[in-house]
């Protein structure tokens, strides 16, 4: 086992057990973009640099505009409701069952502990995306699940190209732009929390809009 | 390279469209000339271009060119519908970035780089579903669609990532595989909003307005369903493994969202909700394509995407028509309109004729095929039927339409065109009371416009069903020697021999 790898793999374990776990968006948002920067390091041989750099550039402006989205007080997420340990002890649970599944029944490419990072950070974003109560919270999670299968796609196929490399960083930049204008849009009713909506905006068709006049 | 042209004007026009949205005008003007210029380039490509670029390969095909070229043109009528009706300022820069990533999606020849596309591409809808006045309630919808995109988008990555490696030596059942091409099948079924992930484009259709549903729930998965079944063709079926399990599973969620969309368009009470589920309802086809694991499913599903595509927009433009020319879109209001408004009723026949088809027409016949395809003999013939049960909210529609009507939207006679006489000195003016004027006949005559289009497309025109059937373009990609090589995760094309999955399901 590479040390260096194993190092890189714990960071981004650590980062989404933060990310998944903190109630402070801030704390969150840390720790995501510490997962989102380590994710591409993980590649055995390593990345060609222009697609190293659009990768870390792209982790580092989701992480910008998220925490644009999170200024001012009261910036909270739901967190988690079973608590740190828990998710630890499930991203580790997950990241054993991925390193010795690695290549998923043919010889993986890629280094094994890609694959053990990225069921960990898939098994993290089971509980957000499925039962998240604000949008910041689900957001968190989609992109744990999203970095969880790049990883995954890094094990079994191996290093990837420059020009997917280039587009994956489109993709998380993308992503992180467009949690961050919805966390914004939904706080713009003045409320600090990100808590999804209880009602349904309803269209004007739904009245009566057509003019009644006598029957015939 | 003719594709770059047409990327670099989406991606341009939106990205400007977007600099200037705080000034309506000039936004919602360049969208209406990217779109245009987009339609040009659609049709400039030339369609046997390839390119190596970092690694990877893009290439051109006919087919990818007849789809830029209608959903083009569909993107481009949904937005002057969309002026006239009513739509968000971002409608046209979001329709601009989903051609643009639909163009690159379908030109990666290595799939496990079309997912990313696709999925960024998918990730531009959430500016629409913004609602001015409840912000909240808006993104809570756009987080749902998020997830919907992102959840597929790793499905898609996994799945192709499993199979784009050398697999000769395998260290399990050959069986597990199945799993990579159901993950798949998933993910598009998922981007569709089948049944049952239809939760999220569901509520998608309150808050997004009728002339950008489509862009959102029929062109931009679209784009990744053609991925699909190319890679389905050409990495699922030569693996010669039995997915038969996997195949039902697929089965079962085609046949159910064929039918329960078309039921729930039925029982809907408002237009936009009958256009989402319809739209639904159609995708059911191209989930019924994935179903069919083998390289024969590729000629009718592309066929019918295509059908598809123009179809929807044709019937999103009709929704918007009404809604300019009758102030409602409650269907229980619309008493009459077809006798009210006989520009929309052309459009809504023509467009219910190009959906469900007859025999003889290319679009029934893709589907006729892909239902022989999936299942044997007579559950076929049955499953043939059953593809026709969106007669009843086309029949529900048309006969509230020709019933007597018992309100009316004002103005009555809004279908036909108004034309004052030009006021020389105030011509802005006058255009733009020309305009106001003739918003109901505006839509009426897209819709009509559309409808031929889609009628045209169901029938074969366009070289479409020959450009379905071309076989999937690769790109020699040169190694680290010079030495031009396959792009690996897509094999040469050419006709692999159909596996034991292929055949129909008993």
């Amino acid at each position: 086992m590479n040390p260096a790898f194993a190092g890189v793999a714990l960071a981004i374990i650590v980062g989404a057990v933060v990310a998944g776990s903190a109630r402070n968006a801030r704390s969150a948002i840390l720790g995501l973009v510490v997962l989102m920067v380590a994710a591409p390091l993980m590649a055995d041989p390593p990345a060609a640099p222009l697609g190293l750099a659009a990768r870390l550039v792209a982790a580092v402006l989701a992480g910008y505009l998220l925490w644009v989205a999170t200024r001012g007080h009261g910036a909270r997420t739901g967190g988690t409701l079973i608590g740190w340990p828990t998710e630890a002890f499930l991203a580790t649970a997950a990241a054993i069952v991925g390193y010795a599944s690695h290549g998923l029944g043919a010889p993986g490419v890629g280094p094994a502990l890609a694959a053990a990072a990225g069921f960990a950070l898939a098994a993290l974003a089971i509980l957000p995306v499925l039962n998240g109560r604000d949008i910041l919270r689900i957001g968190m999670g989609l992109m744990l699940l999203l970095t969880g299968a790049l990883l995954v796609r890094t094990s079994l196929g191996g290093t990837p190209d420059e020009l997917e490399d280039i587009l994956t960083a489109g993709l998380v930049a993308t992503l992180g732009g467009a949690v961050a204008i919805l966390a914004i849009a939904a706080r713009s009713d003045g409320r600090p929390g990100f808590e999804l909506s209880a009602t349904t905006p309803h269209r004007s068709s739904h009245g009566a809009d057509a003019h009644p006049i006598e029957p015939r | 390279m003719s594709l770059v042209v047409y990327v670099v004007v989406t991606f341009g026009a939106a990205c400007l469209a977007i600099a200037l949205r705080a000034r309506r005008r000039w936004a919602l003007g360049i969208g209406l000339m990217g779109l245009a210029a987009a339609v040009v380039a659609a049709l400039a490509i030339d369609p046997a271009q390839t390119l190596v670029i970092a690694g990877s390969g893009l290439a051109t095909s006919a087919y990818l060119r007849l789809f830029l070229v209608l959903a083009s043109l569909v993107g481009l009528g949904l937005t002057v519908a969309g002026r006239a009706a009513g739509t968000r300022r971002d409608a046209p820069a979001v329709t601009l970035t989903i051609l643009g990533s639909a163009a690159l999606t379908m030109a990666l020849v290595d799939p496990r780089l079309a997912v990313l596309a696709a999925t960024t591409g998918g990730l531009f809808g959430v500016l629409i579903t913004l609602t001015p006045g409840d912000g909240r309630a808006g993104a809570t919808v756009g987080i749902l669609e998020t997830r919907a995109v992102v959840v597929a988008g790793a499905l898609a990555i996994a799945a192709t990532a499993w199979l784009g490696r050398d697999l000769s030596q395998l260290d399990a059942q050959p069986v597990v595989f199945g799993l990579a091409y159901l993950a798949f099948a998933l993910a598009v079924a998922m981007r569709f909003g089948a049944i049952p992930f239809h939760l999220w484009a569901a509520r998608l259709t309150d808050v997004v307005p009728e002339t950008a549903l489509p862009v959102l729930t029929a062109i931009a998965p679209a784009s990744l369903a053609v991925v699909a079944l190319a890679w389905i063709g050409t990495s699922v079926a030569p693996l010669a493994v039995g997915l038969t399990p996997e195949r039902y599973v697929v089965l079962v969620i085609a046949v159910s969202t064929i039918v329960l969309a078309a039921v729930a368009a039925f029982v809907q009470d408002d237009l936009e909700h009958v256009l989402g589920y319809s739209i639904v309802g159609d995708a059911g086809v191209i989930v019924l394509a994935l179903a069919v694991v083998g390289p024969g499913a590729l000629a009718p599903g592309r066929t019918w995407i295509l059908v598809f595509i123009v179809a929807r927009g044709a019937f999103a433009v009709w929704t918007a028509g009404i809604r300019a020319g009758f102030f409602t879109g409650r269907v229980a209001d619309l008493r009459g309109w077809a006798r009210r408004s006989p520009i929309l009723a052309l459009a809504f026949v023509l467009g219910a004729v190009a959906s469900v088809g007859f025999p003889g027409l290319a679009s029934f016949d893709a589907r006729a095929s892909l239902a022989d395809m999936a299942v044997v003999s007579p559950l076929s013939t049955v499953l043939e039927i059953v593809m026709l049960v969106p007669l009843i909210y086309y029949g529900r529609l048309l006969v509230i339409g020709l019933s007597t009507p018992d309100r009316v939207g004002e103005p009555v006679m809004s279908w036909r065109p108004r034309v004052a006489r030009p006021d020389v000195a105030a011509v802005g003016h006058w255009l733009r009371r020309t305009w106001d004027e003739n918003r109901a006949f505006t839509t009426a005559f897209l819709a009509a416009m559309l409808a031929v289009l889609a009628l045209a497309t169901a029938a074969g025109a366009f070289g479409g069903p020959v450009a379905a059937a071309e076989s999937v373009p690769t790109v020699a990609i040169p190694d680290e020697f010079g030495r031009s090589i396959p792009s690996s995760a897509l094999p040469p094309a050419g006709s692999p021999s159909p596996s034991p999955s292929a055949v129909p399901i008993p």
